[in-house]
């Protein structure tokens, strides 16, 4: 289980989503980058669905879909539905 | 240094926002009713106006072309400009440059939204690319989750309690209650804010704005008498959404703003900051320095709640609505009228000086626009 951030090919810079050029060096190429765990930066509580900030250790911020029961600065384990992150407390 | 336009704001209207409009109202139907009563405003002929701006989300698949068709109007100059809650400002900074280079001399601006229950929802899920592909299939259901996270950061970063948001929620309403216009007037205590009911914690009802249809409308014309642009300056994606969200584009701009104007935050009779969310709000004002020693809290205690500063006079978004893309305007138009001495019983007196913001489009964790202008009473 993981979700993807993208990363420039020319220079290494990890993005989410994926932008057109690097911000960074302008390349044009991205690989995706499969990330396992991210922390969970902070959540709301939308009560039948919660969304989580998860920071990847690349770097790149991803909004996610929360399940389980979250702790701020927690670590979660991530998976994708479809293109969306799901973060798992 | 900017240089300076020649260009002034001869009128501004505003077609009366509503929650549930009559049965009939479209987009179009807004927009004429601002454009007809910004000519009745300002005393301009129809025949007069040859520049015509636009800003809407709803009026698609028309745009300012069509409604000029329909309005009757022959534009020398025509721009569309979807920028939501910047958008008035962004329509600004074109047309002026436009009047001094001659290129029109009577441009009416125009901005507005009618939501149906559908029209939002399309609205608030596709609202961009990114939206569409990763957030509305969360489903994130809007801004509201997004902008819960912003408000507990910055409640956490500075200390701040639900009851410092909610001396601008009580503050706007106050001004909202001498304003004919405003859709919501009965007045509300810091204890009603406390008790409107969760939206997405730490957000309730009187946190969020209510949506309605309604217009603005603006006319800019060539040097005369009118209000003048002392300054205008606009940072966009300055971050690249990977910021913290709650520093905007305004404090980057700020600097430049009040050099260019020659004036500094304490001497603003009026403020209008874009308000579609009270964290907001507070952000935009710290960043253009009305805060000064950083302390969010006191200055919430001190100067919006003991001292009444101007701020929002109209009630703001946040109690006369957001009408779409007018929230990009009411700010403006309600500047101006203070400027001009029209503005009723909320009237600042003798104000001569105001400042506003524009802020929005949230293209994935918060806004990525910024601008800001001064206006003055010559």
């Amino acid at each position: 289980m993981s979700a993807r951030v993208f990363v420039c090919a020319s220079c290494g810079r990890a993005v989410f989503p994926r932008r057109l050029l690097c911000p960074d060096c302008g390349g044009r190429e991205f690989r995706d980058e499969q990330v396992e765990t991210a922390t969970l930066e902070d959540f709301s509580d939308r009560g039948q669905v919660k969304l989580g900030a998860v920071r990847a250790p690349s770097g790149p911020l991803l909004i996610a879909r929360v399940e389980g029961d979250p702790r701020r600065g927690g670590e979660v384990s991530l998976d994708e539905d479809g293109d969306v992150p799901v973060a798992r407390a | 240094m900017v240089e300076r336009s020649n260009a002034v704001i001869v009128g501004a209207a505003e077609s009366p926002y509503s929650r549930h409009p009559p049965e009939g109202t479209t987009t179009e139907s807004l927009l004429a009713d601002a454009f007809v009563r910004v000519l009745e405003a300002t005393g301009i002929r129809r025949e007069e106006v040859d520049g015509l701006g636009v800003a809407s989300f709803t009026l698609a698949p028309d745009r300012a072309i069509d409604l000029a068709w329909k309005l009757g109007v022959r534009p020398r100059w025509l721009m569309d400009d979807g920028n939501g809650g910047a958008s008035g400002i962004q329509l600004i900074q074109h047309a002026m440059r436009a009047i001094d280079a001659g290129d029109a001399e009577t441009v009416v601006l125009l901005s507005g939204d009618h939501f149906t229950r559908d029209d939002f929802k399309a609205l608030v899920d596709d609202y961009n690319r990114t939206t569409a592909q990763y957030l509305s299939k969360i489903p994130h259901g809007g801004p509201n989750a997004l902008f819960a996270m912003l408000t507990r950061q910055q409640m956490e970063v500075h200390g701040l309690e639900r009851a410092d948001y909610g001396r601008i929620a009580v503050a706007q309403r106050r001004w909202a209650g001498l304003n004919p216009g405003a859709v919501y007037r009965d007045p509300i205590t810091l204890d009603d804010y406390l008790a409107s009911p969760a939206v997405v914690e730490p957000l309730h009802r009187l946190d969020c704005v209510p949506v309605v249809s309604g217009a603005d409308a603006l006319v800019l014309r060539g040097p005369g008498e009118g209000i003048r642009i002392r300054a205008l300056r606009a940072l966009h994606n300055y971050d690249g959404q990977e910021g913290d969200g709650l520093r905007t584009g305004t404090a980057e701009i700020a600097g430049e703003l009040w050099r260019d104007a020659g004036v500094g935050p304490d001497e603003m009779d009026v403020i209008s900051v874009y308000d579609d969310y009270p964290a907001m709000a507070l952000a935009q004002l710290n960043d253009l320095g009305f805060v000064g020693d950083g302390d969010l809290s006191g200055f919430l205690r001190r100067r919006i709640e003991e001292e009444q500063l101007p701020v929002n006079t109209s009630g703001g978004q946040l109690s006369a609505g957001q009408a779409g893309c007018a929230g990009g305007m009411i700010g403006l138009v309600e500047s101006v009228l203070q400027l001009q001495g029209r503005a009723g019983e909320r009237q600042v007196e003798d104000a001569r000086l105001a400042v506003v913001t524009g802020y929005g489009m949230v293209l994935y964790r918060y806004g990525a626009c910024a601008n800001a202008i001064v206006l003055e009473r010559p």
